[in-house]
């Protein structure tokens, strides 16, 4: 192994690719958290709003249709948990792994419904790479970021919308309040379980849409194990990057790094079993949260529910 | 849950699970009719091949097992406030080290040898349930996280060695060779198909009951999972318990592993545990954290998998619809608690 590997701009042009579903995730589960909300039901949502946007692709042939699926799944899900949470007050964790353990039998479920048996599974459009103009023309940058598909501009701009929303506007402020302190945030007016209502349903398509991302940029196809873990690791990254959009998708690149890094290995080694290449985005996540823990500080108020009458 | 919340859940007694067998059944019978097959047939079909013949009633017994074992190894977490998302991946750790050990111990008596084996399966799924619990306890990283990326590095683990140094090169597929004969755990009913694990699952139950309720450190357990700072102000050393407990559960899930293979499939295979991780954790819920009412949820569990598997093959049920209806069992039971608890 050498040094231009790591370093090949191919490799760059791939992590990028590979982060867009992770972004995504984890912009979504930073705005549930901020509002107080834990969405464990993550890997979940990852894995039905990629079934739900691949098979309406498959169906009508519309990558549009199919990435609105996926988001449409998300919210869904998002808006339940919301409302176990929210008006039921019930533990956000029990909630969000029953929900997880429901999208992932779902997913599948409808795949086979609806795509039936097959030898070869059916292939829907992945997304074409859209260079923007001039910008990719840039030795080598131009490249590794502005010749991508349309999802790498999509999840940037969602991205600096969502630190924008969060930090610059007063909706924003409510909303990290809510997730704070919702006693105080309640008494001067702030509507928290509105709030943490919309964060969900918002939150919750971003991850959907997260999963959508998936066949039209990665695989092409729909299998059980799509999310292979995008979610959950999604969920590490809202602790690396501070509960911020903007540290959690660094986390994002440097994930997708490693991923990309592990399939570039994949190709040119042979000493190295490949399972144990495969193991390692995973060992790497862990090692990650290890770091990011110390010193690690949630939203006050998250995975609580809010209860008026109840005294703090 | 509030002590409050656990008290009305054992006054409301058996009305629930009648509620959820009710759930469970109409969801399933929506989902044939939904694939245009004729529910009340399924259904009936479904009854006849988990409970209503001997050879049913034994796979039924089977599926018990590991079910049993997994949501003692989660409720044990939640008892002790961690939540344990990596029971298949202990599953998976258990079965390697107990398809190892049996390879090294072919030839010696089965009396040497199957004890031998279940212990390595613990071992295994403790050391891979301890991992989680020890960076808990050290620098408090979430365990939630670090028991599901364990999944997957057990999985890889899994592949590797079944395709790889222990494969049976005359599968042509993802799994190792047979264990030696002396390895595999006794008949319980031998014409049904049942293997002996089932009686080790009860005896494993009993033990968590008296572990929770009987010793020092069931007590400490409890007290730290129910108010970890007044149990520490009370001297309980609570990092310690909560990682000790994970190491425990792990060995749970890795006795599960050991029995699949030791009773089940005589070797390890690639899809040793189709989601049990999964379900372990709705039925650790639905038993409301008790680990007798684990045994009765989890036969239950156990007869639904092996009846949805007859429809799979009769009305053409994909087997991904058994969690579809577990999970909505327990969604239902959540919302009925949530509306009962805060009237509209």
């Amino acid at each position: 192994m050498s040094w231009e590997l790591l370093l090949d701009p191919s490799l760059f042009r791939l992590a990028v690719a590979m982060s867009v579903p992770l972004v995504l995730a984890s912009a979504g589960e930073v705005l549930m958290e901020r509002s107080g909300l834990l969405n464990v039901a993550i890997e979940g949502m990852v894995t039905l709003g990629a079934a739900a946007a691949f098979l309406a692709a498959f169906q009508t042939g519309s990558t549009a249709l199919g990435l609105l699926a996926g988001a449409l799944a998300g919210a869904l899900v998002g808006s339940v948990l919301a409302h176990y949470a929210v008006a039921w007050r019930q533990e956000q964790v029990t909630v969000g792994l029953t929900l997880y353990v429901l999208c992932v039998g779902l997913a599948s479920l409808l795949y086979r419904v609806v795509v039936g048996v097959r030898l070869t599974p059916p292939r829907v459009e992945t997304l074409p790479p859209l260079a923007l103009p001039v910008l990719s023309q840039v030795p080598v940058l131009g490249d590794v970021l502005f010749a991508q598909h349309g999802l790498v501009y999509a999840a940037a701009g969602t991205l600096v919308a969502l630190h924008l929303f969060l930090f610059r506007t007063s909706l924003g402020l409510r909303l990290r309040a809510a997730g704070e302190n919702p006693v105080a945030a309640d008494t001067v007016g702030v509507d928290v379980f509105r709030l943490r209502r919309g964060a969900a349903l918002a939150g919750g398509a971003l991850v959907g849409l997260a999963g959508a991302a998936l066949p039209f940029t990665l695989t092409g196809t729909f299998t059980e194990g799509i999310a292979g873990g995008r979610g959950w690791i999604a969920l590490m990254l809202v602790i690396f990057g501070r509960w911020t959009p903007t540290g959690a998708a660094a986390g994002a690149l440097l994930f997708a790094y490693v991923e990309a890094l592990q399939f570039k290995l994949a190709m040119v080694s042979r000493a190295v079993p490949p399972q144990f290449l495969q193991m390692l985005p995973y060992a790497f996540a862990i090692a990650v949260l290890v770091r990011a823990s110390r010193g690690a500080r949630a939203p006050e108020a998250l995975g609580r529910p809010y209860h008026r009458e109840a005294r703090a | 849950m509030t002590a409050g919340a656990a008290a009305r859940g054992r006054g409301q007694g058996v009305w629930p699970y009648a509620g959820a067998l009710v759930v469970a059944l109409a969801v399933l019978g929506g989902l044939v009719a939904a694939l245009g097959g004729d529910a009340a047939g399924a259904l009936a079909g479904l009854f006849r091949a988990s409970l209503g013949s001997a050879a049913g009633l034994g796979q039924t017994l089977n599926k018990t097992t590991p079910l049993l074992l997994g949501s003692l190894a989660v409720l044990l977490g939640l008892r002790a406030g961690v939540f344990n998302i990596g029971v298949d991946g202990q599953i998976y750790a258990g079965a390697v080290a107990a398809t190892g050990v049996a390879f090294l111990l072919a030839g010696l008596p089965r009396g040497f040898a199957v004890p031998a084996v279940l212990l390595a399966g613990m071992v295994g799924g403790a050391v891979l349930g301890a991992i989680p619990g020890l960076l808990r306890a050290r620098w408090g990283v979430s365990e939630i996280f670090v028991t599901v990326m364990l999944n997957f590095i057990a999985v890889f683990l899994v592949e590797y060695l079944s395709t790889g140094p222990w494969n049976d090169p005359t599968a042509g597929e993802a799994i190792t060779r047979a264990i030696p004969p002396g390895a595999t755990l006794p008949w319980l009913l031998p014409q049904a198909g049942a293997h002996a694990g089932v009686l080790l699952a009860l005896g494993t139950a009993l033990g968590v009951w008296a572990l929770l309720y009987r010793t020092v450190f069931g007590y400490e357990l409890r007290a730290a999972g129910d108010n970890p700072s007044a149990a520490s102000l009370g001297g309980v050393p609570v990092a310690r318990t909560v990682a000790l407990a994970l190491g425990a559960s792990g060995a749970l899930a890795g006795l599960a592993g050991a029995v699949e293979v030791s009773g089940f499939h005589y070797r390890l295979i690639l899809g040793l545990s189709p989601g049990y991780g999964m379900m372990a954790i709705l039925i650790a819920v639905l038993s409301r954290r008790h680990p007798l009412g684990a045994v009765a949820v989890s036969f239950g569990f156990a007869a639904l998998v092996v009846g949805t598997d007859s429809l799979q093959r009769s009305v053409g049920l994909p087997a991904s619809a058994v969690f579809v209806v577990q999970a909505a069992v327990l969604l239902v039971l959540l919302a009925v608690e949530g509306l009962r608890r805060n009237p509209a």
